[in-house]
């Protein structure tokens, strides 16, 4: 069940009074109950691969810290790495099959093919787990977390297995560590009518970037992106910008989602995103963007490559291979490692440059501080990113390149002739998705120097309710979602 | 403290439902059907209907009130909708009989063929929308459509949201009466031109549809309850046109036989008027406006024998002289029928 849908709004109403009318001793119970009908709810035969995920890393985290007991260290830690191993390869083999087995399949296929070799490997009709990335990257947050001591291994099973499949970001995170999440399935959370009130705002904010914003854009995209050859020039240039706004809205909508959801029932769930398209680079941008993803890199595999104490070559390295593994995570297929590579070169060659950088800066006696120059850099940092969102949108990778292609062509007259209102949306919608989406950026751009929650909170209530009544109706007018009315339903041909 | 919560959550709740209940109505499409409705139903209750007529959209231009009225001096309304399911029906009559006491009540049955478990969403909605909140709308919905489709039926506008961009001054100032006049009938000009195919003559009986049967002695256990008259109709038309299809009985005259024989057993008429087309001089080519629908003219014939019928059994006063009811004169005088013979 997804966040927007009727039975999401029934389940969760009821998944959250009745959390606050247990006693503290058994919540977490029903919430293991409520995670596991969340997400069986999608294919219940998924729950046994998220089951066996939960025990591998439940087990390794006993394992290792009983290995800590040895008095001999040495053999204490090789057996801990082993387990830390043996955790992580069990893990990523079944993401492997899961996710990645057909595509490397068809790599090697070609790669064989190119040298005149036939080999045949079987595919897999698996269907791709819902959330299997997320839950796994947070499953395994927890082996290492355990290695390194920065937590004691959980003996409760049942409140592990609630810590990975913890339904308000099961699926699509934010991906927690379990040193911020796991011990909060322990603490008492008493009814908190404002902690309520902020998790429901901060829910309704999220619908309306998904439903209002994201699902509008979607159209315009999906209409250019799902036809390369038919359209050119500004076509494609609006809808790739809009791609950028669509993927970010519905990104940031379902994490604020998660975020308010737990928030309602006491948990605090990690920022994944803090108006990302506002960097002033790229380095800033993955700052900002899928903030939790980016830690877990930066934490389990960046760090632990040497991260940047080290040469200059081995950092270079140790950037690509961060970004090209993310451009895996995100899915299987050409395109996403070439976007995740587009974004290690954006970095690398960031890094080089930067002397250069330097040198004209200060040969041009440029003010760095002026909002000129920090808008350039905004535009810049933006065009690079959306840049690269091609390769992650595009259907293929030859699609992307037919994309970037066509794209020059100049082609002006397509906002005057009214071509423009015939990519999915009408100029009565264009005018709602662009309005969703002017409130979506002055938040993100005021938001940096106001808590909207805090300030709102100190509003009249005859305000803040005027507020919600018509933030929920603008939302149930204008939000994209439903069957919808299809005037041939009601087309009566009889006479 | 948990008091004052409850409370502040109760209000924001009916302010809630109650500025979604007024914004309902500006989303619905504004049907024929539902203008109808709404005046058959809420608007006109002083008219005291001597005959309802219920059914789909064989009844909507089988029967027609302005003739009865006019040859007949009975008043009736055509409550019939296009597409119409059995149990839509049972639960608009329900609703027709909170205002309405005592009427003969004709139900056409037509859509006991159906088999399928819910009708169309379209077809249902011109009733449900139309209808205002009860525990009747309430039991339509919960029994009429599936259990999912609750809050959209509930709530409209969830279904009708995308209208926004097309809302018209219509929609927000809507007057359903234009077409009270038509007292709910409205019947095609066309000639079908063709002869009916299918087999009239077939005996023996089929099985009905289990929820069709259901439906079925629902309507007579009410009439027996309520104490009002029932009568069974059939319009003429082809069952060539649904026989066997997707969604509707293998063998219909077969399963209309096995009606009237219900219907006699529980002493209720059943007019089949497939039956009677010789009887009343129907011409299919003539007097059909499709393979399914009886036009204008065939609608006359129709309702002339029907009009007959219900003076001969009935005790019905002919209103015609009553000043009460001047306004039925002038609504004839509007009627299809009538600016047909000028």
């Amino acid at each position: 069940m997804s966040f927007t849908s009727m039975e999401f709004m029934i389940f969760f109403p009821i998944v959250s009074i009745l959390y606050y009318l247990i006693p503290h001793k058994r919540r977490w119970i029903w919430l293991l109950i409520a995670s596991y009908y969340f997400y069986m709810s999608w294919n219940p035969k998924y729950a046994i691969l998220m089951g066996t995920s939960t025990i591998i890393t439940y087990l390794s985290g006993l394992l290792i810290e009983k290995a800590d007991k040895i008095s001999d260290k040495k053999q204490a830690v090789r057996l801990k790495k082993w387990w830390v191993f043996l955790s992580f390869f069990s893990n990523l083999a079944i993401l492997f099959l899961f996710k990645y087995y057909n595509f490397f399949g068809n790599v090697f296929t070609r790669i064989f093919s190119y040298f005149h070799v036939t080999i045949h490997v079987p595919s897999l009709d698996l269907l791709l787990p819902v959330g299997i990335s997320f839950y796994t990257f947070q499953a395994l947050s927890y082996t290492v977390d355990v290695y390194r001591k920065d937590i004691k291994a959980e003996k409760n099973l049942g409140k592990y297995a609630l810590f990975v499949s913890f339904f308000p970001q099961l699926v699509a995170g934010p991906i927690e560590k379990s040193k911020d999440l796991l011990y909060q399935f322990d603490e008492e959370h008493f009814f908190d009518y404002n902690k309520v009130k902020n998790g429901l705002l901060l829910m309704l904010w999220g619908l309306f970037q998904k439903m209002v914003v994201s699902d509008r854009l979607a159209k315009v995209v999906d209409t250019v992106y799902n036809a390369p050859n038919k359209y050119k020039g500004f076509a494609i240039v609006i809808a790739t910008i809009l791609f950028a706004f669509q993927i970010y809205c519905d990104f940031s909508a379902y994490s604020d989602i998660a975020r308010g959801a737990a928030e309602v029932m006491g948990f605090r769930l990690s920022k994944n995103f803090d108006a990302p398209y506002l960097s002033k680079s790229t380095k800033e941008f993955w700052r900002r963007w899928h903030i939790t993803l980016g830690a877990w890199f930066k934490d389990y595999l960046y760090i632990p490559l040497g991260g940047n104490r080290c040469s200059k070559p081995r950092y270079y390295f140790n950037t690509m291979v961060v970004f090209i593994v993310s451009g895996l995570w995100h899915g299987a297929a050409a395109n996403f490692v070439i976007w995740g590579t587009l974004h290690g070169i954006y970095r690398v060659t960031g890094e080089m440059l930067k002397p250069v950088k330097k040198s004209v800066i200060k040969k041009l006696k440029i003010n760095i501080n002026t909002f000129s120059h920090k808008l350039f850099q905004v535009l810049i940092t933006f065009i690079l990113v959306d840049f690269a969102w091609i390769f992650f949108r595009a259907n293929s990778f030859t699609d992307a390149t037919t994309l970037i292609k066509n794209m020059f062509y100049f082609n002006p007259w397509i906002f005057t002739d009214g071509t423009i209102y015939k990519l999915g949306l009408s100029h009565k919608e264009f005018f709602i998705a662009m309005l969703g989406l002017f409130i979506v950026m002055l938040k993100d751009i005021l938001g940096r120097r106001i808590n909207f929650r805090i300030a709102f909170s100190k509003q009249s209530i005859v305000f803040r309710w005027f507020v919600y009544f018509s933030a929920i109706v603008f939302i149930m007018i204008f939000g994209i979602y439903g069957h919808g009315y299809e005037a041939k339903q009601f087309i009566y041909f009889q006479f | 403290m948990t008091k004052k919560i409850v409370q502040k959550v109760v209000i924001f709740i009916i302010i809630l439902i109650s500025i979604v209940s007024l914004l309902n109505p500006i989303f619905i499409v504004k049907t024929d059907h539902r203008g109808k409705l709404i005046e058959g139903l809420y608007n006109h209750t002083g008219d005291a209907y001597d005959v309802i007529l219920m059914g789909s959209s064989h009844m909507n231009g089988g029967i027609d009130p302005n003739v009865l009225w006019h040859q007949y001096g009975i008043t009736s309304f055509n409550y019939a909708t296009a597409g119409q399911p059995i149990d839509v029906t049972y639960y608009l009559l329900k609703e027709v009989l909170k205002k309405h006491k005592n009427p003969i009540v004709v139900v056409d049955v037509y859509y006991l063929c159906l088999t399928n478990k819910y009708g169309e969403e379209g077809y249902i909605r011109y009733v449900i929308d139309s209808m205002k909140p009860s525990i009747n709308k309430l039991n339509a919905i919960m029994n009429c459509t599936p259990f999912m489709d609750l809050p959209y039926y509930l709530f409209p506008i969830l279904k009708y949201h995308n209208r926004w961009p097309e809302l018209t001054k219509n929609d927000f100032r809507y007057d359903s009466a234009y077409k009270y006049y038509a007292k709910g009938f409205e019947a095609g000009t066309n000639k079908y031109g063709k002869d009916n195919i299918s087999d009239l003559t077939a005996t023996g009986t089929a099985e009905l549809p289990p929820k069709s049967l259901e439906y079925l002695n629902k309507f007579i256990e009410l009439s027996k309850k309520e104490g009002f008259k029932l009568i069974f109709t059939n319009m003429p038309n082809d069952f060539n046109s649904i026989a066997g299809k997707d969604g509707w009985v293998k063998d219909p005259a077969k399963m209309l036989n096995q009606v009237a024989e219900i219907a006699k057993a529980n002493n209720i008429p059943f007019i089949d008027y497939g039956s009677k087309m010789d009887e009343i001089g129907f011409n299919f080519k003539e007097d059909m406006n499709n393979s399914g629908h009886v036009n204008i003219w065939g609608a006359n014939k129709v309702t002339n024998d029907l009009g007959k019928f219900l003076k001969e059994n009935y005790n019905l006063v002919d209103h015609r002289n009553d000043p009460k009811y001047a306004q039925w004169n002038s609504d004839y005088m509007r009627s299809q029928i009538a600016s047909l013979s000028k």
